[in-house]
Order: structure tokens, then sequence, then C-alpha cells
């Protein structure tokens, strides 16, 4: 359809109820969102498979396995995958986080047919080609460089990580270690589809200009006859309890002024103290008139002072990245942050600091609701993280029960010293005195 | 995001990052494919907006898009880095707009638009200074008014102007730990010289340094005026109600000297030989480089064709330079091409990066893979399978209130208008194989190629100086290669 030159747009904010959900006999959820603002649509698929399920040995095979899927199947061989979708005008990408991979197909919406066709086939029928194998080690590995290279976060968390965690698997990288990813089998791979890439360990979403009955009728034909497996086995580890701060050094002599991440361990996405936590993050980091931004970068002590909490099915972690500014030493730039945070664990926060935050998050929902695949991708989050996409249409009134209590309560339960790890990413380190 | 890695990662190796900013970021030889049951694409026009003249002659456009409850006001005005003086000049002046306003101080104001999710972005880039308001729309007065402000009457106070130029030239400093952000600059140092085009937007450290408030009060006056900028509505407003609240906030604006403009068309460059920018960075684990020349206008009629054509040579992810360069050869996560273009020039550039070892054998992969351009061109099955991609890639660029305000606002800019979103589909569907042909042989730089890498040059010293004449920089010296 044409937009916008045929009738004066309505106000069409997508509201819960617009979404329709079904799941096939095989249990694969399948969620359909119709929106025809623009003349496209996109397949979600979220695999219930991360980091998280990973050992020692095979550290960041999720994410190699996500390059893999792109690599040849039963109907479409090597590159195939990739020459179809495209020359039918679709893109696609992958993702892998600690917790589950998404695979993300944008096509205009007369492709669906063949996104269908190419997706069934990659389940289903995955070939992996030990020639694929060998020349996807070498990207991984320049993925793993590029990080490396151009991100002091990447560099400076992959060591904090392995340090905050003592047993779980959180432990490493997402893109886990060089010599597992120079190391792994053909076995381990075949192993890995059999047992997350099954119909029932995954949840699919629709967005865009496609029709209920339509994606109905091709998922029936198409994904409906995959076998279901059995679910895989659950991670059975949890991190033991944080008993003291432990600290972390990397040496990288191109950093021009140090970096400082402090990690706090914190309860899973579905835990009730979520929304506080996350409304603290945004008072600590969001905005200029954020307290880190007032207290360090204006007062010249960083030039820069972040927050990250990501969603998470087991208790992760609640970053905290300040970078100094010149001539402030990594000493003197921890404490300030640290003083940031024990301030509101002391002396809480006010109404009007809360309202604000407040404000700030109903503005990123709208921003989320603007494109189709920020509905795709956070409706299917929602609905892993929280167990129910209906909770995303709820997220503005979910922050709104959070009180200036709760803030300080959460403050005071897991932003302690006992319970933080401390990184410190410098040109050099300081000789021993 | 920050713990997730992507397949493939959407970098730009010319961004011009915002200094100071700090990213917690982490993300062919085709033969006919069978689609069946594939339709005509479905068209995609530009949506419906107003144009309309304020009392003092300011023309603005006002686009309602009613998907969420969110209004984006940008304001742009024709002045960047080619208009400065002192390096760094409209950049500055940009991130100084912010620092107070109509005596309402910095802190006051941020605390005033973060109080109600607003924001108020400013930034620049080589051909212009842009100011962007996020807010909700029950919010525009609130925020309309601090934006006038902001762009007519910063207070450009001194003391946070000497706080924002200090963090600015750490930020600086920090931008060049990081090869892909900066490698850019470098690169349009090395093509165009003394040109205006070769001139960093952020400034180097010494001229930044230099910067007085004086001179930011002279390139405002010069250039931030009515007569020398446009404004652009979009998102969920009432339109007459929208034209009633810009008049109150801009109708008695007067400009009040004229503007002038460098002519950007004068002595561009002339590459008459092959050279290697080398940036040694000592501790570097890959090598990060460009390959590339001139490239073309904004308003080149061609311009619609060459995307097609790069996008088989390296604008997707089945192009020729990440087949070879990654999905044969496993020697980098990503390679890429494209034009980027400027109102009166523009550049070409191959990109990628590659472990130490192997930099010889990427760069060498990389111009044998774009010499098949001349040597085998291009087939009508490659051809048919891009010009279906960029149709279908199209239509989500423009899908945000933020989208389709950059849109409007590059209309201004570089001077094409809706024909640029409704003529793309007729203009795809028209190249022919034959015209590929003449666009390889009028556009893509083949002779006098220009490199930049960077990495640690005492291990690929050599390697470098079979491409061209080497200049060797060190990446903590000040500014891009001058």
């Amino acid at each position: 359809m044409t937009i916008g030159l045929l009738s004066a747009p309505t106000v069409s904010a997508t509201q819960a109820e617009d979404i329709n959900s079904f799941t096939l006999d095989n249990g694969m959820k399948i969620m359909v969102l119709e929106d025809s603002s623009i003349p496209n649509a996109n397949m979600y698929i979220f695999w219930k498979v991360g980091s998280r399920n990973e050992v020692p040995g095979i550290t960041g095979i999720s994410h190699f396995f996500e390059h893999m899927m792109f690599n040849g199947s039963k109907k479409f061989g090597p590159k195939m995958f990739d020459r179809t979708m495209e020359a039918a005008g679709g893109a696609n990408n992958a993702y892998t986080t600690e917790d589950m991979t998404v695979y993300t197909d944008w096509f205009p919406a007369n492709g669906l047919k063949t996104i269908f066709d190419l997706e069934a086939d990659r389940i289903a029928n995955l070939d992996i080609n030990p020639v694929m194998v060998e020349s996807e080690r070498g990207v991984v590995q320049s993925e793993r460089t590029t990080g490396l290279e151009n991100s002091n976060w990447r560099t400076i968390q992959e060591a904090l990580k392995s340090v905050a965690f003592a047993a779980h698997p959180y432990s490493w990288s997402v893109i886990g270690y060089e010599s597992d990813i120079a190391a792994w089998t053909l076995e381990d791979l075949q192993q890995y589809h059999k047992t997350y890439y099954a119909p029932n360990n995954a949840l699919v979403v629709i967005t865009g200009d496609v029709k209920l009955a339509e994606v109905k009728a091709l998922a029936n034909q198409y994904f409906a006859p995959i076998p279901a497996q059995a679910p895989p086995k659950a991670v059975r580890t949890i991190e033991p309890e944080q008993k003291g701060e432990r600290r972390v050094f990397v040496k990288k002599e191109s950093v021009s002024t140090p970096n400082i991440m402090l990690a706090y361990h914190v309860p899973a996405t579905s835990h009730a103290d979520y929304y506080a936590l996350d409304l603290l993050a945004s008072m600590l980091s969001e905005g200029n008139s954020s307290r880190f931004y007032q207290a360090l970068v204006d007062k010249q002590l960083a030039v820069a002072a972040e927050t990250y909490m990501p969603m998470s099915f087991d208790p992760n972690l609640f970053y905290v990245l300040g970078v100094a500014n010149a001539g402030v030493s990594a000493e003197t730039l921890e404490q300030a942050l640290i003083e940031q945070i024990n301030l509101i664990a002391t002396q809480g926060v006010t109404q009007q600091e809360l309202e604000k935050v407040k404000n700030i998050k109903l503005m990123d929902f709208y921003r989320t609701m603007e494109t189709i695949n920020g509905k795709a991708n956070t409706l299917g989050t929602y609905e892993l993280y929280f167990g129910d996409y209906t909770k995303l249409f709820n997220a503005p009134e979910a922050y709104n029960q959070v009180t200036p209590a709760d803030i300080q309560r959460v403050a005071q339960t897991y932003l302690i010293k006992a319970n933080r790890t401390v990184g410190v990413l410098a040109a050099t380190e300081e000789s021993d005195k | 995001m920050k713990t997730i890695t992507h397949r493939r990662i959407k970098i730009s190796l010319s961004a011009i990052a915002f200094a100071c900013s700090l990213s917690l970021s982490g993300c062919a030889n085709t033969q006919k494919t069978s689609v069946d049951d594939v339709v005509a694409s479905p068209s995609f026009a530009m949506p419906s907006y107003q144009s309309v003249t304020l009392d003092n002659g300011l023309n603005v456009k006002l686009m309602v898009q009613k998907e969420v409850p969110l209004v984006t006001i940008d304001a742009v005005v024709r002045a960047g880095a080619v208009n400065d003086v002192t390096s760094g000049m409209a950049y500055i002046t940009s991130q100084s707009l912010m620092l107070g306003a109509a005596g309402q101080a910095k802190a006051d104001i941020e605390q005033q638009l973060d109080f109600i999710g607003a924001s108020i972005d400013t930034t620049a880039d080589l051909e212009g200074s842009y100011i962007r308001a996020n807010m909700m729309s029950k919010d525009v007065d609130t925020v309309l008014d601090i934006f006038s402000h902001v762009l007519r009457q910063p207070d450009f106070d001194s003391t946070e102007f000497d706080k924002l130029k200090q963090r600015e030239i750490v930020g600086l400093s920090q931008q060049k730990e990081s090869p892909r952000a900066v490698i850019g600059r470098y690169f349009n140092k090395l093509v165009f010289g003394e040109h205006p085009y070769a001139n960093p937007v952020s400034g180097n450290s010494d001229t930044i340094a230099k910067l007085t408030v004086a001179e930011l009060r002279a390139f405002h006056k010069g250039y931030y005026q009515p007569s020398n900028m446009t404004i652009n509505v979009v998102g969920d407003f009432d339109v007459a109600d929208m034209t009633v609240k810009l008049n109150k906030a801009f109708g008695d604006w007067q400009a009040t000297e004229t503007v002038i403009q460098p002519d950007l068309s004068q002595n561009l460059p002339t590459l008459t030989k092959p050279r290697v920018l080398l940036v040694d960075k000592p501790d570097a684990i890959e090598t990060t480089f460009l390959i590339g020349g001139l490239g073309i206008r904004y308003d080149n009629p061609d311009y619609v064709g060459l995307t097609v054509v790069n996008t088989i040579l390296g604008g997707r992810f089945t192009s020729w330079l990440n087949d070879e360069l990654r999905v044969n050869a496993g020697l980098t996560y990503g390679a890429r091409s494209g034009f980027d273009p400027y109102a009166q020039s523009g550049v070409f550039k191959i990109s990628t990066f590659t472990k130490l070892s192997t930099t010889k054998e990427a760069i060498d992969l990389a111009l044998k893979t774009y010499a098949r351009l001349w040597e085998k061109g291009i087939d009508q099955a490659t051809l048919d399978s891009a010009k279906a991609y960029v149709k279908g890639q199209f239509p989500p660029k423009y899908e945000t209130s933020g989208q389709l305000a950059g849109l409007l606002s590059d209309m201004y800019l570089y001077g094409f208008n809706d024909d640029f979103i409704n003529q793309f589909q007729a203009k795809v569907d028209g190249l022919t194989l034959a015209e590929t042909q003449r666009l390889i042989k009028q556009y893509f730089p083949q002779q006098n190629l220009q490199f930049v890498l960077i990495g640690n040059a005492d291990k690929i010293a050599e390697v470098a100086a079979q491409y061209g004449e080497v200049t060797k920089v060190d990446i903590t010296a000040t500014g891009f290669g001058q």
C-alpha cells in the first residue's frame, strides 16, 4: 500500500490486544502483529540458547552456531540462504546473548513465503559443511579481535565477568575464548543443533504488512511438520553468594585515560526488583541531569559514565562504566563512582527524580514502538524474559508503581561493596610499592 | 547492546562519532535463484507533508505521523566543517549551543528537558549543523521554547565552554583508541588535502584548545540565521496548531547579515598517484584499512544506479567484497564499500579489517575483487537480485519521525526533492546491464587509489610500501595526518 498520500494518518499506537498468538502442535509459539505503516514485514525467531548453555571447552559455540545457521541446509546449500533472501528483497542478521540467539529477517511483505521456506529448511535440515566451519572460524576470530581492538568495554568486561562469576556460565563472554573458537568439532556443532534448535525451544514474532490468516497458513505448511525434541537440560549452576569485593586489572597500552567498570550481582529480570533497579540505573546515568553527569562529568572527573543492566534469565550483573578525564587517576574515578552509588543507599532519592526517569522510560517505550522491528524485537524479548509479552504494555505502569523507598532499598540490598567486582583498564599498571 | 555479538555489524568507518560519546556496544557471482510467488514490489511514496512559510519568510516543513505520541523538531543550518576557519569550529559551536541559552543555565535546561523525557541533541558534519528535539506531543510548548532559545540566543557561557573544550580534547584521544572511529577522518585528509572537504568535523586537540567564545559568537551570528536554515517537524501534532507555535517562536527572527559560503566546487583535488597513509598504533592487534578515492556529488543523476552497483560490490552481505574476504577466505568479520556524497564532491571507499598477519592478503584480495568490476562486470541475475534488494530495503530507512525529519533536512541541505523517494523505484527498475558498465567506467576510481592503514607500523610498513607512496604518522599525533 502507499502511505501518507491516500488518507490522513490516524492514531495507531499498538495495544496488547493487537497481538495475535498461536502455538503449533510441535510447541512452536508464533506471535503476529499486523502493521501496514510501511510495505515491509519481518520475522524474528528467538531460540532459548545462549552462552549460559555452554561449558568450558565450547565457550562461544552458541554464537558460532548462529553463524553456521547461514551456511547451508538441505534445500539451500552454502551461501544460498543469503542469496535467495536478498534476491527476494530481504536482508537478515542475527545476534547472540548470554541467554538467547535471535535471527532477524527484514523483507518486503510479499516475500513472506520465501522467508518461511528458508527458515524452515535451516531449522529442519541444517547441513553443516566442514569447509564452511573452517572459514567461519576465521570470521569469528576476526569478530572477536575487532571488538577488542575497538572497544574498551569489550576488553574490560571480558576480564571482569570471569572474576565476578566463579561458577555460573555467565563467567565467559558471548563470543567465547580464542582457543575454544579454534577447537570445537563438527560433532559439537551437530549436537548443538539437535539439542537446541527444536521448534518447542523457539518463539517466532512477525510484524508488518501481513495478515494473520496468511501467517497461520504458512506456519502450518512450513513449520508445523518439524518435529519437537526433548527439551534441553536446564542450566543448574547457581552462582554462590559473593562475600567480599573482587578486583581485576587489564593493561592496554593505547588506553589514554583509565576506564573503571564496576559490577554488582543482581537478580534475574523476572524478579520483582527489576523495575526499581532499572530506574536506579537511569537515575545514575541517563541524561545530563543524571547523578553521574552532574557529579563526575560536569566536575571534569570523567568524560563519560554509564550504566548497563542486561535483561537476563539468571541472576546477572548491574554494570557501571566510567572513563576518566585527563589527569584523573583510576582510584579517584573509582571512588567518585562508588560515592554516587552509595549516596542513593544512604540518602535515598526524591519523588521528582523518580518522576523524571519514569518519563524517560515512557519516551523509550514509545520510541521502541515506532518501528516494526522495534515491536518484533521487544515483544519477543518481553515474552521470554518476563514470561508474557503483555508485560511490555504494562511496563509504563510497572515503572509507575516504584517508590523512592524501593529505589533506596535495592541500592542498599545489591549495590554494596561485598557484592561488587571492580575492573580497571589502563595503559600502565601501578608497580609494587 | 553490549553483551551481544552480531553475525555482522553495520559499521560506518566514516562516521563522525559524537566527541566524548561512549559507545557501550558491543552488531556475488549469483546464480539465478527461483523465488516463487513474488509479485511486483509494493510502492513506497513520500509521506505527505505541508510546506509553511513563517512570518519572517522561514520555510518549514510539517509532516504528521501519528503512530506514537511523539514529535521530532529538527533545525538544520547550512554551516559545517567546510565553513571552519579554526578546525572544529562548526562542531564545537553546535555543542556549545547547549551550554545555556536566553539566561537559563545549562543545568537548568538539562533538568527541565530530562524531567519530561525530552532531549535536544546538537551536532555538525561537513556541510550542516543540526539541532534535534525529541519530545512527547503534550510537551511541545515547553520544548519548543527551549529549542528556540538554544538556536537563537545561546549564552556561550565561558566557564562551561572551557569545560566543554577540555572534555572534547580528551574525547579526541579516546576516539583514537578505536581505529574504526577515526579512520574516515584520515582518509578525507589524504584525499582532499587543502580543500575544505578535508576538514575533520571534530577539529583536533590544538585547534579546539585555541577556540574562543568570541569566535563562537561570530560563527553563530554569521551562519545561524533564518535565511541560512530550515526547520522540519515530524510526528503527532496538528498542523495549524504547530504553525502558530512556530510563528510565535521564530516569526520575529530576522537575518542580520549576508551569509558567505565557500565555493566548494573550486580547487577540488586531482589524485595523480597512489598514496598510502600508514597510521601507527603500536598495540594494534589488527589492521583497519580503507581504499578508495573521489566519489560523487549528492545531486548526481546516477546516484540511484550507483547505489545498485555498489550493493553488488560491497553494499550487502552477499556482495563480492564480503563474499570473498569474509565468506570464502575467513580473513575478516566484514568487508564493504560505498559512496559518501557531498554537495560538490564525495568519496568512494572500500573498508575492512583483518589480523596483522593477513594484512597483505586482505588488501590484495580486496583489490582483486574490486578489479572484477572492470574485468568481468555484472551479470543479469546479480543485477536483478541487487535491484530487488535495494527496493526491498528502502522503506525501513524512512519509517520513524527521526528518519523522516532527517530526510527533509537533507533535502534542504543538498537540494533534492520528493522525487528522491517517489522516483527511486522507477530508477532502480530502469537500470540496465549496459548502464552498469557505463557507471563502472565513469565513477569507480580505478587508478591512483588512496589507502589508509591503521595498525602496527613496525609489522606492516613493508606491506604498505607495495601500494603507493607511504606517509607514516603516529595515531597519537595531533590531528588526522596533516
